[in-house]
């Protein structure tokens, strides 16, 4: 059932869209066209008999919202439409055609209101209201208090204080304060979103692609008002997700037709609906940074708006994230941050590969070149000079293990000879918090025929888990990676786990593979009345008990059992506690030149390091991190969504630009390893110093920017400025 | 409305006579990367598509009598390889090799591009500077028109409803000639400037030129007027400032997600220095 990279390339994978059961019949969902406007009516009567129509109306006996940190979210729009591309009505056939020949025929009536698309603006008095309710949810996604304020239209509000806060600007003896922003963007994956759901009584399957098949399990018996035990969720491979596929997409709409249908039920979205399921936070990034003549950072406040659109699915999270983020791996006394997740007419925004540290990078690592120029001190000196090393406070108030964000810089600085002369280049370091709280569970099972059967919840998205967790498992039973079996990923089959993001599987279920390793040698030497100690496993069998080797066989059917939790936290109002157990953190250098005329940027050479503790799965590693600097090449320079009046624009593959192969400069990285450490996630590591890095290189050339993605038209017209200076 | 009706015509007569029955509510399509887009997203929803890939005789690709003939259904990519279109010289080669991925341009064909009239494609810059001819048949018999007179505004030809673009003729290869594809954003997109420019010189000094600036307005920006007037006069350096500036200040540029109209209007001024001073050596 598992695939591997072989099964990938090969195009041997069946995806979400491929699967099929007998009996299905296919969904199509109407949207709206505008970005905010009452639905006056819904006019059916056209649709031809032997379709099946959902609308609001259907919706009853569920509960009335959903989501996973603020229950803000519809499966089918009430009165209200929030966002173009909100689902208004669904529809299902038994085949496509006859689905979209009955969303044809289906007439709604929208009366308009004013929207708005502005997180600013958003925020003000007498801007429209997103919402009349917001209730923090208590999905256990949700794990600490929320700060919504509907006449604010904002889902939450991170504080931090450390120190005097921005009091302590008092001490500061120069001052540099500047306005970024970020666009919103697209995770773009080459895979729509598809999802099956079919009910056997009152129990609800949902086939799909997903990063998070537990929190949709509990967050669809919720909805449907069934135990947990009665929703399954089996995870396909995905082609691709990047965030995209997180908590509840396409289920619950595709699991209430199936219900009314009384047959399972498939929607695949067109590409256009993909850009109107999630995407990624446009930002709007304050950031003031004081220090003393000689480099040493004082003060840093950070005022931050996150936009997420019309619902705040993880929204709250990326403003938590990216507030401490962009305070950046620094000794700093004095710190204030303000976040805010502030509700627009726009499609929602979620996790995005990243997840809100490009954006706080951006602001934050800029800044720090912006008073280096005005300190007269060369960036790299002014970094190491307040880097973050192992026992020093984060603003958080915990205190740093296991960080080598110093290393980094390092390695990147000389790879691109920062020494040799500056002019075209730019460096740029990340920390990156790990969710935390955590906890994840695994099994390995012993079965008939030998094979070691490892359960696991982590969703394949391409980035190798069953490559890397098969190792894992293999190394902590002393057997060859062939002998263990990953098995299919089914929520009635695998134990718990949080979830496949935050750059935190292999870390969190590394440990608890080790745990069921562990637990799985404790009951062998039981069942051959000895101490685990006494024994030794290989991949032909176990020895060091009573009589000769005992062949795998012979043990079918014992299980051994992991468990691994991390506690922390942070306090909303004040940001202090544990941001993160174990720290994601890199560095980026690059070389870059402009064309005079035209304002091109060329990239010569990107070069990223990043911490990986423990490298468990090379090739995997490697991979992870080339497609991290691909994808912070593309928010770099590429990927925006063109809005107008709450319309995307450019809500297809021709007209969203992405990253091809020909656009491709000369990449290199470090994994800085250590085999004493446990493994670090690589996921992600490698992408939010990429677009800050370019924009300290501009700087470097005169041309300081502060919009992302960089723009050719923008650094023309600073490249004038400059002229006329 | 039920699934749109597919008619695969064999030959150009039957395409004119199903034009003729159909009028414009059928859909021509070559390649398919123009209408299947438009479909997709909504933007297009005909009853009828009428399918050209099946009809012979608009597939030849060859010199004759000094001219190069171009059948409509020649793809991007055949024009990017074959010895035939880079032995005649010019820039079309190299033209139609930046249009988007080989998977596009495997796909799409000259035919096609002519007719979608699309303001951000490449190939129609280039195939006005080199003077190209769009040969058309219809109920009425044959006409020629030149490529610069063919396309009138944004998606639109002067391509009569029972009319099929069957071939593109080129007179002559320019004696020199370079066509300057600026991106801003993937190598996969479509130009936010293209600049065309071929000439002929005689004794050092211009005997001919033609200067043509794509994918800033609604159509290719030939300015006759500005190239009759270098006529005779050498390429220097004044000269190419003069039509640059020229130009510059009298297209009507636009705006879209490649880039503002002030900074189309920057770049195709910088972008014709570079195509004329390229012509000098």
């Amino acid at each position: 059932m598992t695939t591997t990279v072989t099964d990938r390339v090969l195009g041997r994978i069946r995806y979400a869209s491929d699967f099929e059961v007998p009996g299905m019949w296919h969904g199509v969902v109407v949207r709206s066209p505008y970005a905010h406007a009452t639905v006056e009516r819904i006019d059916t009567s056209a649709v031809p008999d032997g379709a099946v129509v959902l609308t609001h109306a259907d919706l009853g006996d569920l509960r009335p919202r959903y989501g996973p940190w603020i229950e803000d979210q519809f499966v089918l729009a009430q009165d209200r439409v929030r966002h173009v591309g909100d689902a208004v009505v669904a529809v299902a056939a038994p085949t496509l055609e006859a689905a979209r020949e009955a969303a044809r025929v289906i007439e709604i009536d929208y009366r308009e209101h004013p929207a708005v698309i502005d997180p600013l603006e958003a925020t003000r008095p007498g801007a429209p209201r997103v919402h009349d309710v917001l209730v923090p949810s208590d999905d256990y996604s949700n794990f600490y208090d929320l700060r919504p304020s509907v006449e604010e239209n904002i889902a939450h509000r991170f504080r931090l204080k450390s120190g005097r806060g921005a009091a302590g600007f008092d001490e500061a003896e120069v001052v540099v304060e500047r306005r970024y922003t970020v666009a919103n963007a697209n995770h773009a994956p080459l895979e729509p979103h598809s999802t099956t759901a079919w009910w056997t009584g009152d129990h609800l399957t949902v086939v799909g692609g997903t990063q998070t098949p537990f929190n949709n399990r509990e967050s669809l018996a919720k909805l449907f008002g069934i135990p947990e035990s009665q929703v399954t969720v089996r995870v396909l491979p995905m082609g691709g997700s990047f965030g995209a596929k997180t908590f509840l997409r396409l289920e619950p709409v595709v699991a209430a037709l199936a219900r009314k249908a009384r047959v399972p039920v498939q929607i695949t979205a067109p590409r256009e609906d993909v850009f109107a399921i999630l995407g990624r936070h446009g930002a709007e990034i304050h950031v003031r940074v004081g220090a003393r003549r000689d480099g040493t950072l004082v003060a840093k406040a950070i005022d931050a708006w996150w936009n997420t659109g019309a619902y705040a699915d993880s929204g709250p999270g990326v403003a938590e994230k990216g507030g401490y983020a962009a305070i950046g791996p620094y000794r700093i006394p004095h710190v204030e941050v303000e976040s805010r997740c502030v509700y627009t007419h726009l499609p929602p925004n979620g996790a995005f590969r990243g997840y809100a540290a490009t954006q706080a990078v951006w602001a934050g690592e800029q800044i720090m070149d912006v008073l280096a120029v005005e300190l007269g001190m060369d960036p790299l000196e002014l970094r190491l000079r307040n880097v973050l090393v192992d026992g020093d406070r984060f603003a958080t108030g915990e205190v740093m293990h296991n960080v080598r964000f110093k290393e980094c810089l390092e390695a990147c600085a000389e790879k691109i000879e920062w020494r040799a002369g500056r002019r075209g280049k730019g460096l740029a370091v990340v920390l990156k918090g790990m969710t935390t709280p955590s906890r994840s569970e695994a099994a390995l099972e012993v079965t008939a025929d030998g094979t070691i059967l490892l359960r696991s919840a982590t969703t394949d998205m391409g980035q190798r888990p069953t490559e890397t967790q098969t190792r894992i498992a293999a190394a902590a039973l002393d057997v060859s990676t062939e002998r263990v079996v990953m098995s299919e990923n089914d929520t009635d089959v695998v134990p718990f786990d949080m979830r496949t993001t935050s750059s935190r599987s292999t870390y969190m279920l590394g440990e608890a593979i080790g745990r069921a390793a562990s637990d799985l040698r404790g009951k062998v030497a039981a069942k051959l009345g000895v101490e685990p100690a006494e024994l030794t496993f290989s991949d032909v069998g176990i020895t060091g008990g009573p009589g000769e080797m005992v062949r795998w066989p012979e043990m079918s059917g014992l299980v051994g059992h992991g468990e691994y939790v991390i506690e922390g936290g942070l306090e909303p109002d004040t940001g202090q506690g544990i941001a993160s157990f174990e720290w994601h953190q890199g560095a980026a250098g690059v070389v870059v030149d402009v064309d005079q005329d035209t304002g091109r940027v060329t990239v010569q050479h990107l070069h990223t390091a990043t911490y990986a503790g423990k490298v468990v799965d090379p090739p995997g590693a490697r991979l992870q991190t080339e497609g991290s600097m691909t994808l912070g090449l593309g928010s770099a320079f590429l990927e925006e969504l063109d809005i107008d009046e709450g319309q995307i624009r450019n809500a297809n593959l021709s007209d969203y630009s992405i990253v091809s192969s020909a656009d491709m400069p000369r990449i290199t990285y470090d994994l800085l390893e250590d085999e004493s450490s446990p493994p670090h996630g690589l996921g992600e590591t490698a992408v939010p110093p990429v677009p800050a890095a370019i924009g300290n290189a501009l700087l470097s050339l005169g041309v300081g920017l502060t919009r992302m993605p960089i723009r050719p038209d923008a650094v023309v017209e600073q490249l004038h400025r400059e002229g006329e200076e | 409305m039920s699934e749109p009706i597919w008619l695969r015509p064999t030959s150009v007569e039957e395409v004119i006579a199903l034009r003729q029955a159909h009028g414009e509510d059928a859909v021509l399509v070559a390649g398919g990367t123009f209408v299947m887009t438009l479909r997709q997203t909504g933007l297009l929803a005909a009853d009828t598509y009428i399918d050209l890939g099946q009809v012979s005789g608009l597939s030849h690709l060859e010199v004759a009598d000094g001219q190069l003939r171009i059948g409509a259904l020649v793809t991007h990519r055949a024009m990017e390889q074959s010895p035939v279109v880079r032995e005649f010289g010019g820039s079309l080669s190299r033209t139609f090799g930046v249009v988007a991925s080989p998977r596009i341009r495997n796909q799409a064909t000259v035919g096609g591009v002519l007719a979608d009239a699309d303001y951000a494609s490449d190939p129609p810059a280039s195939l006005v500077a080199c003077g190209a001819i769009a040969r058309l048949h219809g109920a009425q018999g044959v006409r020629d028109v030149p490529v610069e007179e063919l396309i009138l505004g944004h998606y639109l030809t002067c391509i009569r409803p029972d009319e099929l673009l069957v071939e593109v003729v080129v007179p002559g290869a320019p004696q020199r000639s370079n066509y300057q594809k600026f991106r801003t954003r993937s190598s996969e997109d479509r130009p936010c400037v293209g600049v065309a420019v071929a000439a002929d010189l005689r004794d050092g000094c211009l005997a001919d030129l033609r200067v043509v600036v794509g994918a800033v307005s609604d159509r290719p920006q030939y300015l006759r007027d500005i190239c009759e007037a270098t006529v005779g006069k050498p390429l220097e350096s004044a000269l190419i400032d003069e039509v640059a500036s020229g130009y510059a200040d009298q297209i009507s540029f636009l705006d879209d997600v490649r880039g503002t109209a002030t900074y189309r209007r920057h770049v195709t001024r910088a972008l014709i220095r570079r195509g004329l001073e390229g012509l000098r050596s």
